[in-house]
């Protein structure tokens, strides 16, 4: 044990939540210090490499596209849980509890009589000025009572041990999707010690929100849908949203996928408007309504905010929320808690004056040092100021900006926060300490406010940092609260909360026009990733090798790859071509083609598996994009990636509801590898040489079925019978054809819309080959293969005007005088 | 002045000539008079082409009527018409408070700052969407509001000055620009002057609020009076202890009179926007505004816009 704390760092100043003032392990510590320090570290270090693999195949991100090279940053996990004994945790929990409920009394208050504002208890200029004040919201019907639906409190340990409040989280509370993840893959770990410490269970929490959005949202015009309402993939926390809506079965939809009409909300689905019965929201509050709210806001609902106060839907949290946000408010809820609740305020906020009261004002200054200084309104842009980081002349600067609008302003205590263990991957058999603070999460009940037996540990950049940021570099843990018995185990992360009337078929559902869409095109791109990796397989080869059968291929391939657009006019064909598998600039080269793949599912994460996750992360990684690039590296890539997306349709094949999103997946590939054969076979036709024919049969996967059936070098009949005619061959026109007939039928019969012309009509007369003897390597069928690609993209265009249109609007904002 | 009831006619005509066709339209209008103890609407009518699919008439935050409507079906223009008549009474005379000095912001515990009005005063006293603090507007406003003025008096020569140093000029600004733009360049419509106005008054403590209206506007001796040349105006209220509500019209220079018409007020002009709307398609845009106010009497000539 000796070893295993030589660097970790003696707390002077700061309470240690590992070891106690002699530097012993705390009791509730002493487990997994053991296991560390025990013959047991070699298998923990082997999981955790394993975890670390998993986070990233997984592709659990923050802040994804926020990075301006679009690189992904893996959440930052610190695989080492925190610990908190249970009866801490009780009076955690009480407080937090505690807290959600008088927080919501006074945002009923506030967008509803105001008492509290009349009578003074809130300064009214700190909420009548503040810009998180929507007047819009004001006198909104609250179903139950409820306006916070979901809070998170950001608390934070003195030296002496107490936990403070810092923080409040009550517009779109972030973390508790991240928070079950963490637990997924911490608890993998540490098996024996998570079963051993009888650490609490947080799945509870979630059904609890699910319960409460499903008891109070309203009824009517169908079956009830929720939504989680994202900004979408641009959102740092986008990936955490996708996560929630597939653990709490809600659609996921961005703005543009509602509607307002008749002052009700609707889902716009690839069958027409369904109605929107609650939001579980995770934009701001003013982004949410371009016509009330802020006009800029390019994510909202027009209209939003007038169904809130009708009541036509449940927002949560209300809009308005955001208010409590408002750090200046904190000095102020010892009262507020007493005269709401008639009780104490069970823990402290971390001691706050607004400076808008001359006396708060006067109590402040004198020590100035120990404060930190911030902006009591964000549309003020002021940066936050550390007391003690002034020397005389800047306090006084300071000083004199406050005085001159001491409404602005607010200043609060520092905590100095409690630091704990982390783990680091490079020297296993040390710890390192880290500053943390604990993300604690309630969700409204039946009974009050129900808290998450866990939550959100933030581990700060070093172990003397002053705040906690995610976007600065910061990592979580997952929290273990201890139970004093076993934990009831049968608890399933997702408890059933469905009854016989409840069970529901696959029909077209909640299918978004957007996420419709995304299918589609995940369709075509990762087909097309399909086609161009064999394409390029077939190719590279016979360029580089001088052979006699080679050099026959090489006149149609060449052709092939310039229609294709792998290689321009004047370019060598063997560099161009290794530049199209690792090149991150050519168009339609491998590379941006798999890079396709990722961001078109990156839409779509709350409908596709890990697996599928795993294995469109493992293509786009692959080592061999960063190896030597030559032709062994490029065969052995062009290999490996064959299997992924082999592997990839295996999943889609086998692994996927054929529900009516599946079926515009299906019809995405189809489309894609008709167009894919079109060109292929034509070209060779004009081509017209039989000699080196076998490029063409394995681009099209037909070797095998070639060869058992004929002997010899291939010929052109019996090619061109498999390649076109044959619809038992996967990779024949033939099926592709019959499979997009099957398929628009399919969608007509769930969806309707598809009539009988429209696809055009070529796409049904594959009648006119069935005379084998008109089968010759001709213009009139490179025509005819040119006409069907055509067809192909035709349809393409015809399905997004009929299903996915309206997912494009652009809106605007406009003013008249 | 006269010292009985005038009448007034208004009409204001928006309307948008779109390039593409427009899928879909929210709107929001603020063009109902508000019902005052000096202004009573008569007659109200709202005209909107194409028909509207849905409109629902409600009550904002600051007590204004707002009709919503929206279109969800494909249209290239879009026409507001609102018609109002209006019953303004003449002014009342100041209360005798309104020649109170002028010292500090109303507190509670003033003799009429009960809770409810504070509750109204204190949202007029900070910085709002489009009248951020401003330090040039509040050094230029000290210097009416001199410890000692009487506070009517102060607020006029506030208004005076403003006349005097801003030129009256369309062309310079549009429904955004920023408070310290038109300060820098002195020059801009009525919605600018009351902001800037706006902003000195509430930097020192008054509470300033913006009112959207229309005034009587004749054209220049011996020339016809044009129909639809008039636009809608904006000036200032400033609440004055003892007396409550002041307005006064910085770009005339002039207290409130049977001259204008009270349309809705608000912290600036983006809470009385009298027609704001959000749009799906369209293309570029061509829009107009016509207010067309007529009267029975007549006293001096007025600047609107």
């Amino acid at each position: 044990m000796r070893d295993l704390l030589s660097a970790y760092p003696r707390a002077e100043l700061r309470f240690d939540e590992m070891l106690d003032a002699t530097g012993a392990p705390r009791a509730h510590w002493a487990r997994i210090v053991d296991t560390l320090a025990g013959p047991e570290l070699d298998r923990v270090r082997d999981r955790i490499a394993t975890a670390e693999r998993q986070i990233r195949d997984s592709g659990l991100t923050y802040n994804m596209y926020a990075d301006p090279k679009g690189v992904d940053r893996p959440w930052a996990l610190d695989t080492l849980p925190m610990i908190i004994p249970a009866d801490e945790w009780a009076s955690i929990e009480a407080a937090v509890a505690q807290r959600a409920q008088l927080l919501n009394a006074v945002l009923l208050d506030l967008y509803g009589p105001q008492r509290l504002l009349a009578e003074g208890h809130i300064p009214p200029r700190l909420v009548l000025g503040h810009s998180a004040f929507q007047r819009a919201a004001c006198n909104a019907a609250i179903p139950g009572g409820i306006a916070l639906f979901s809070y998170a409190a950001d608390l934070a340990r003195s030296p002496d041990g107490r936990w403070w409040v810092v923080a409040d989280r009550t517009q779109a509370p972030s973390g508790a999707g991240y928070a079950i993840e963490n637990r997924l893959i911490v608890s993998r770990i540490f098996p024996a010690l998570f079963g051993e410490l009888h650490a609490q269970r947080i799945a509870g929490f979630f059904a609890t929100l699910r319960d409460t959005l499903g008891e109070q949202s309203p009824r009517g015009d169908g079956p009830q849908l929720t939504v989680l309402l994202t900004p979408g993939p641009y959102n740092e926390t986008y990936s955490e949203h996708s996560l929630l809506a597939r653990y709490l079965g809600f659609t996921l939809a961005e703005g543009s996928d509602l509607a307002v009409r008749e002052g009700k909300v609707w889902l716009k689905t690839v069958e027409g408007l369904r109605r929107v019965h609650a939001i579980l929201r995770r934009q701001d509050d003013d982004f949410c309504d371009p016509l009330e709210l802020r006009s800029d806001s390019a994510l909202g609902v027009p209209g939003l905010t007038d169904c809130a106060r009708r009541g036509s839907v449940l927002i949560a949290n209300a809009i308005g929320s955001g208010i409590l946000e408002s750090g200046a408010l904190m000095g102020f809820l010892p009262g507020l808690a007493r005269h709401l609740l008639g009780e104490p305020l069970r823990m402290p906020s971390v001691a706050t004056w607004w400076l808008g009261e001359p006396a708060a004002l006067h109590d402040a200054l004198p020590h100035m040092a120990d404060l930190v200084f911030k902006p009591a309104d964000p549309v003020l842009r002021l940066e936050p100021v550390f007391g003690q980081d002034l020397d005389a002349r800047k306090a006084r600067a300071l000083l004199l900006k406050i005085r001159r609008q001491p409404e602005a302003w607010f200043a609060q205590e520092l905590v100095r926060l409690s630091q704990a263990p982390v783990y680091d991957r490079h020297h296993p058999q040390r710890l390192g300490a880290r500053a943390v603070g604990l993300r604690v999460f309630a969700v409204a009940s039946r009974q009050g406010w129900s808290v998450m037996p866990g939550g959100l540990t933030r581990v700060a950049g070093s172990h003397d940092a002053r705040v906690i940021s995610m976007q600065r570099g910061g990592a979580a843990k997952d929290t273990w609260v201890l139970s004093p018995a076993a934990v009831n185990a049968t608890l399933t992360l997702l408890r059933s909360t469905v009854g016989p009337d409840d069970l529901v078929r696959a029909g077209a559902g909640n299918l978004s026009s957007r996420a419709a869409e995304n299918l589609f095109w995940f369709g075509r791109y990762s087909e097309r990733a399909e086609s161009v990796t064999r394409l390029l397989r077939v190719a590279l080869p016979r360029f580089s090798v001088d052979d006699d059968e080679d050099r026959a291929a090489q006149v149609p391939l060449l052709a092939l790859v310039r229609a294709v657009g792998h290689v321009d006019e004047d370019e060598a064909p063997e560099a161009a071509l290794l530049d199209a598998v690792f090149g991150t600039e050519r168009p339609g080269g491998l590379r941006t083609t798999l890079l396709q793949v990722q961001r078109v599912a990156s839409g779509l994460r709350e409908r596709l598996s890990v697996d599928h996750w795993r294995t469109i992360n493992r293509l786009v990684h692959d080592p061999g994009f960063d190896a030597f690039h030559d032709l062994p590296q490029a065969l052995a890539l062009l290999d490996r990636a064959v299997n992924g997306l082999v592997t990839l349709s295996g999943f889609t094949l086998d692994g996927m509801t054929r529900d009516p999103g599946w079926r515009f997946l299906s019809v995405g590939r189809r489309i894609e590898r008709l167009r894919a054969l079109c060109v292929a076979v034509s070209t060779a036709v004009r081509d017209g040489r039989s000699a080196g024919l076998d490029w063409l049969l394995e681009l099209c996967d037909s070797t095998i079925t070639y060869r058992s059936r004929y002997m010899g070098q291939p010929e052109w009949l019996p090619v061109l019978d498999l390649v076109l005619r044959d619809d038992s061959n996967p990779r024949s026109v033939a099926f592709q054809l019959r499979g997009l007939a099957d398929v628009l039928a399919r969608i007509d019969r769930a969806l309707g819309g598809v009539e009988p012309d429209f696809a055009p009509a070529v796409l049904s007369g594959l009648d006119r080959w069935n005379d084998a003897s008109t089968l010759r390597p001709d213009e009139t069928l490179a025509g005819w293969l040119d006409e069907l690609s055509a067809a192909a993209a035709t349809l393409s265009d015809r399905l997004s005007m009929r299903f996915f249109s309206h997912a494009e609007d652009r809106r605007r904002a406009s003013f008249a005088v | 002045m006269a010292a009985e009831p005038r009448f007034v006619h208004v009409v204001h005509h928006t309307s948008y000539k779109y390039e593409a066709p427009v899928a879909q339209s929210w709107q929001l209008a603020h063009l109902r008079p508000r019902d005052l103890p000096r202004q009573r609407l008569r007659a109200h009518r709202l005209d909107i082409e194409p028909r509207p699919d849905w409109l629902d008439e409600r009550t904002d935050y600051f007590g204004n009527a707002v009709t919503a409507f929206a279109i969800h079906a494909g249209h290239d223009t879009l026409d507001v018409v609102a018609e109002s008549q209006v019953e303004i009474a003449p002014p009342a005379p100041d209360a005798d408070a309104a020649a109170r000095a002028w010292d500090a912001p109303p507190a509670p515990g003033e003799p009429d700052v009960d809770g409810a009005a504070m509750l109204d005063l204190a949202q007029y006293l900070g910085p709002s969407p489009q009248v951020p603090r401003s330090r040039r507007a509040i050094h230029y406003a000290r210097r009416s509001f001199r410890p000692g003025a009487p506070f009517v008096v102060a607020l006029c020569d506030l208004a005076h000055r403003i006349h005097r140093d801003f030129e009256f000029d369309p062309t310079a600004t549009t429904v955004t620009t920023p408070l310290d733009e038109v300060f820098a360049q002195r020059r801009g419509v009525c919605q600018d002057f009351a902001q800037v106005m706006i902003a000195g008054l509430r930097g020192i403590g008054v509470p300033a609020r913006y009112v959207s209206g229309y005034i009587i506007t004749r054209p220049p001796p011996g020339k016809p009076r044009l129909i639809g040349a008039d636009a809608s105006h904006a000036w200032v209220s400033a609440w004055c202890p003892g007396q409550g509500w002041v307005d006064v019209d910085p770009t005339n220079d002039r207290r409130i009179d049977q001259d204008f018409v009270t349309l809705a007020w608000g912290r600036d002009f983006s809470d009385v926007t009298p027609l704001r709307g959000v749009i799906l398609g369209g293309g570029a845009q061509e829009l107009e505004a016509r207010v067309t106010v007529t009267q029975l009497r007549r006293p001096a000539s007025l600047t609107a816009g």
